[in-house]
């Protein structure tokens, strides 16, 4: 008996339902597009109706413009579905319009995506320099495999931007709900492993909160923490990063002076 | 009502500020590191702030001249901290002339002022 290998993350049938193999060439030139395999990586598991939200997504980019790839990241990957945001990078060497994608996209599919179009340069320079582009692309689903070869570099006066929108917590503890909190801390671990030079992964962040804050993720955001407890902790890590940027930038300032 | 009416004060200032500082300070980097990220990152702070005008009384015509003058003054202090907190650290190139300006631009568009 031969046998047929399927990959495990599928669109369009589950186990034990009935199929019919075929061969490719007999297929028309549009449904041999959209057996293509996507690529995965770091999603372990997904759901089944996510896949057929990434495949009418595919559809959408496919049938709008001319690209080299497109990634799709963020909490949609996550399991269950109260997912806070679906990011679509669009790489590409053509001026493409996202809006209009994001659009389509909105009233095919009806969900809204935030989409990023941006040619490989600047996708590399971005994954070495911003910690969030490494965090957001420590796990994603894309049409094709990214290699990469990312040397880190540290742009402080980026990173302060990046670590100002943590300050957030701090002024606004009682009127933040556990979702964002998280989101929050989650900005300023990953740049405070991103200036010690550490992998910065989605897991990577969780762990650091769960060791610092000595709290688990689930209950920052269930909102069940304790004010005083956290806010110390938040208070002196934001501090001791502000500080390593600060004297980051003094550094650059000076080197940019001689 | 009104202790609630004054915390979202405090948050539409603390919000709105972080905005004004987050603008002056990108304009003190070197533009061609700036993605469209970056505005993004703006934009969705405004857009925050501007929630929570939304929630302030009166909606759709500027605050008592009382309430915008107290808020201007706080924004202005905040901004102005957080910048002359960089620049004592040796960030330069911050345009603290830049201060006002935006403040009264942001006020307008979130119909405060």
């Amino acid at each position: 008996m031969d046998q047929v290998y399927v990959p495990k993350k599928r669109t369009g049938f589950n186990i034990g339902d009935y199929v019919i193999i075929k061969p490719l060439k007999e297929e028309s030139g549009k449904d041999l597009k959209k057996l293509k395999k996507l690529y995965f990586y770091g999603v372990s598991d997904l759901e089944k109706i996510k896949l057929e939200i990434i495949e009418k997504i595919r559809g959408v980019i496919e049938q709008s413009i001319e690209f080299e790839n497109f990634i799709i990241t963020g909490s949609f990957l996550e399991r269950g579905f109260d997912f806070r945001d679906l990011d679509i990078l669009i790489i590409s060497n053509e001026k493409v319009n996202g809006n209009k994608i994001k659009k389509t996209i909105t009233e095919k599919i009806g969900i809204n995506p935030d989409i990023i179009v941006l040619n490989i340069k600047t996708l590399i320079k971005g994954l070495s320099t911003d910690p969030l582009y490494q965090m957001m692309l420590s796990k994603y689903v894309s049409k094709k495999r990214l290699i990469f070869n990312i040397k880190t570099k540290i742009n402080y006066k980026i990173l302060d931007l990046h670590l100002l929108k943590s300050k957030a917590l701090i002024d606004g503890f009682d009127f933040l709900n556990g979702s964002e909190k998280y989101q929050l801390t989650r900005n300023m671990i990953a740049i405070s492993l991103f200036l010690e030079n550490k992998k910065i992964s989605k897991v990577s962040v969780d762990r650091k909160i769960k060791e610092l804050f000595k709290t688990e993720i689930k209950d920052i955001k269930d909102n069940l923490i304790n004010k005083k407890e956290f806010l110390k902790e938040y208070k002196k890590i934001y501090k001791e990063t502000f500080e390593k940027i600060m004297k980051g930038v003094k550094r650059e300032n000076g080197s940019k002076q001689k | 009502m009104a202790q609630n009416r004054n915390k979202l004060i405090e948050l539409f200032i603390s919000n709105l500020a972080n905005s004004i500082v987050h603008e002056i300070l990108e304009r003190a980097i070197d533009r061609e590191e700036i993605a469209d990220k970056y505005r993004k990152e703006i934009k969705n702070s405004f857009e925050v702030s501007k929630t929570y005008r939304n929630k302030i009384n009166p909606i759709n015509s500027p605050l008592p001249a009382g309430d915008s003058l107290f808020i201007k003054n706080r924004i202005k202090k905040r901004v102005e901290r957080e910048l002359n907190l960089r620049i004592s650290k040796g960030y330069k190139n911050i345009d603290l002339s830049l201060v006002d300006k935006e403040i009264e631009g942001y006020l307008k568009k979130l119909e405060v002022l």
